[in-house]
């Protein structure tokens, strides 16, 4: 389970999160909508404290995560990040490793498996993703949907409890889009905890269990896809729904 | 032979005034070693003398010997060997930059300096002064057919509305001569070597009609310049006089009781002979003796005083060239290549070390720690390699005395040359890095933490690596650099390329010859370098495309 509770953050006089509370149950897919600036993907950086906050308390599992900078905060950080993986908007791969490498990097320096046990997790990770037979090459040379089906087998290998997805398809064309919402909705139906901030629309319908639209640092309203995109409770989901048809 | 013939560039000028300023205020802070009346005895206990000198200033003081560059001959030499068996001793050499060796006294590396230094009251003050080993007068010379030079009136006199032109060693007591005579009628063209300035003289180059030059060394080098010819009677009298530390009195004593013995026994008058340095000033002191003790007057033949002495040949200017000196003197070039090469080969790497750990404070370090990490790149930046050698060399030891005294610490010089330059290039390199590290995408360290890396191991496997093949181009041009500047440790009596280039150069007469050899060497060591850096450019633009 992971929750937070009344988050805020501020950039000086700015409120960017203005008391977030939301709840994601163990084997669900969580999607975060709302328009641009509505804070979606800094709310989903303070899970595994790429951003920092103001107020508020982050629990994963039963590790607490503070506001207050300190030792205790980065106990819990160093925790929450083994269990709680990330896949960015720009993927994010290291240039100077091949695809594989890049796979078993953090299993063998992070979690000190033996190489060849993590070697054979990374193949059957890439295998997963269908990128195994780009395994020694370097990411420079691959596409960027491949590119980004390769960071989400560097994520699987940590096995977290949870993956944050930051936008993974906004840097995207149409094509490329696809490769990577198939490798996630197979990863949604094999039961993997999911929180995903994202643009795509229809993705966000099939395979989200919940969905919170962010706006103006607030949850203006939370639920399940049929509920939000077919009976929409609030005018802020409204106005959101209908700028986003039409975009 | 006058001061500063040797010395340091107007660019150093900066520095000097630093340096000065900080002898200054350790001769203050620092108590002067109470070493009174040890000296000598402690030569005795090593069996050694240890004289020091610059063979770069060449003929007739010290200089390596024609027929075998590897030895040395001159008439400080002979003299050095002289004052070392009257103390039972061998005589030792020890080569220093030669506006440096009363630094290197002081550092206790050497004994008596022995070069042509003068005796002026300033250093009267500061060193224990011997009795004048050499009487030296300063002679004029013009071109041979100028016929509107002929005498020191006509030096007074401007031709074609222009003032004539001498050209002198920079810093002098020739150029202290001439600025005295002229009063603002003669203009100078200060140089840094003696040869040079003959040379300029001769060629007319910068529109120079005469050169003031130390009597012993227009003797030594005349038939070198066969264009030159002496202007008048030599004029200027000073002495020459070996230093010793002041507190070294017993020291200073035993030198003066060799020069004296020296004096009357005639040994001192046959070795100034073999230079072609004796003469009626000389003979004028008057304290020689005969076997039964009496004063040999003028007994002593009017051959000798011409230079021509009964007991063999003189010693002079032998100019080689060509092949020839390439052939006899190459291998010693090569073998100071060899300490070029090793200065930088052991710099370098401490150089990357050390910058690297800099860059990695500025950037991810505590707050306490990337002020001072600033600090240190700024200063070192900021100061001349030369300043910073120096004070390493001469004024860490005196520190680290005062800290742990009676503990012995001291550095020596090669250690000295490769921490002022591992510390002078580590201030770049952390410049380098820091710019390297920081055009690391943001991403790529974020990627990285949410791995559950620490920061610690993201910069050793993630950031590190891909900052290196960014800066790798950049650092090889400063390992380029970095071999030309280890000339530099010449200040602190590092022989390497450039310093023994200038002591054959100077010493054969080839500065074409050898200059052209050590410009290969020097182009040999970097060449390669620049190749490696093109490659790596070419590989990192093609990986970038990829």
């Amino acid at each position: 389970m992971i929750e937070l509770t009344g988050i805020v953050k501020r950039y000086q006089e700015h409120e960017v999160l203005r008391g977030v509370s939301l709840r994601v149950a163990d084997g669900e897919v969580c999607v975060l909508l709302g328009p641009s600036g509505g804070g979606k993907s800094t709310l989903l950086r303070t899970i595994n404290g790429l951003e920092t906050f103001d107020s508020g308390t982050i629990r994963v599992g039963d590790v607490v995560l503070q506001a207050t900078p300190g030792p205790e905060r980065d106990k819990a950080l160093a925790i929450i990040r083994q269990r709680v993986g990330m896949v960015f908007q720009q993927f994010n791969l290291f240039p100077h490793r091949t695809v594989l490498q890049n796979v078993t990097e953090a299993p063998i320096h992070v979690l000190k498996q033996p190489p060849d046990v993590a070697v054979a997790t990374a193949r059957r990770l890439l295998e997963r993703v269908g990128m195994l037979e780009k395994q020694n090459v370097r990411p420079g040379s691959l596409s960027g949907g491949q590119q980004q089906r390769v960071a989400i087998a560097r994520t699987l290998a940590m096995s977290p409890e949870a993956i944050l997805f930051d936008e993974p398809t906004s840097a995207l064309d149409p094509r490329t889009t696809a490769e990577v919402i198939s490798v996630m909705t197979d990863l949604a139906a094999a039961g993997q905890r999911m929180i995903i901030v994202t643009h795509a629309m229809s993705f966000a319908r099939t395979v989200a269990h919940q969905v919170h639209i962010l706006h103006a640092g607030t949850i203006a309203e939370s639920g399940p896809p049929q509920q939000i995109f077919e009976d929409p409770q609030t005018d802020i989901t409204r106005s959101f729904l209908s700028e986003a048809a039409i975009a | 032979m006058n001061d500063a013939s040797w010395r340091s560039r107007p660019s150093f000028h900066g520095a000097f005034a630093l340096i000065v300023a900080a002898r200054v205020l350790f001769a203050c802070v620092l108590p002067e070693a109470a070493c009174a009346d040890q000296a000598l005895d402690a030569i005795r206990q090593r069996g050694t003398l240890i004289w020091g000198a610059d063979q770069e200033g060449g003929g007739p003081f010290v200089y390596p010997r024609p027929d075998d560059p590897s030895q040395l001959t001159g008439f400080e030499v002979e003299l050095a060997e002289l004052i070392a068996s009257h103390l039972g001793v061998k005589a030792q050499f020890a080569q220093g930059q030669w506006d440096k060796l009363p630094d290197v006294m002081d550092r206790g590396d050497i004994d008596i300096v022995l070069n042509g230094y003068e005796w002026t009251p300033n250093r009267a003050q500061r060193y224990g002064l011997s009795i004048p080993y050499y009487i030296y007068e300063l002679q004029l010379l013009g071109r041979v057919g100028d016929e509107s030079l002929i005498s020191w009136d006509d030096l007074l006199k401007p031709i074609d509305g222009r003032r004539r032109k001498v050209s002198v060693l920079g810093g002098t007591a020739a150029q202290d001569y001439i600025e005295q005579l002229g009063e603002g009628k003669i203009d100078l063209a200060l140089f840094e070597g003696a040869t040079d300035a003959m040379e300029a003289t001769e060629l007319g180059l910068s529109g120079v009609d005469a050169n003031m030059q130390d009597l012993p060394v227009w003797t030594f080098y005349s038939h070198g310049f066969p264009r030159l010819r002496p202007i008048g009677g030599p004029v200027g009298r000073g002495y020459y006089v070996a230093l010793t530390r002041q507190a070294d009195t017993d020291l200073l004593k035993a030198v003066n009781e060799a020069i004296l013995k020296a004096l009357q026994d005639g040994s001192l008058r046959r070795i100034l002979a073999r230079y072609r340095m004796w003469n009626e000033t000389q003979m004028m002191r008057g304290i020689e003796t005969n076997a039964s003790g009496g004063f040999v007057g003028s007994s002593i033949s009017g051959a000798e005083v011409n230079n021509q002495p009964a007991d063999g040949p003189t010693s002079r200017f032998e100019q080689s060239s060509g092949w020839q000196v390439i052939w006899q003197r190459g291998g010693l070039l090569i073998d100071a290549a060899g300490m070029t090469v090793l200065l930088s080969v052991t710099a370098m790497p401490l150089a990357v070390l050390i910058g690297l750990m800099i860059a990695l404070s500025r950037l991810y370090g505590p707050g306490w720690l990337r002020i001072p990490a600033a600090c240190y790149v700024e200063l070192v930046r900021g100061t001349p390699l030369v300043l910073q050698l120096y004070l390493i060399y001469f004024l860490l030891p005196k520190l680290l005395d005062t800290m742990f005294p009676g503990a012995g610490l001291t550095i020596n010089a090669f250690t000295a040359a490769v921490m002022g330059l591992a510390i002078n290039y580590s201030a770049y390199e952390a410049e380098i890095y820091r710019g390297g590290i920081q055009s690391i995408p943001k991403g790529q360290m974020e990627a990285a933490i949410s791995l559950g890396m620490s920061k610690s191991l993201a910069l050793r496997r993630v950031i590190v690596p891909q900052a290196t093949r960014l800066v790798l181009p950049p650092m090889t041009n400063d390992f380029i650099a970095l071999f030309k500047d280890t000339a530099v440790c010449s200040v602190i009596t590092v022989v390497e390329l450039s310093k023994m280039y200038y002591i054959q150069a100077r010493s054969a007469g080839a500065i074409v010859e050898l200059g052209l050899l050590t410009g290969l060497l020097y182009l040999a060591m970097s060449y390669p370098l620049s190749i490696v850096t093109n490659r790596l450019e070419k590989n990192l633009s093609q990986e970038r495309r990829s």
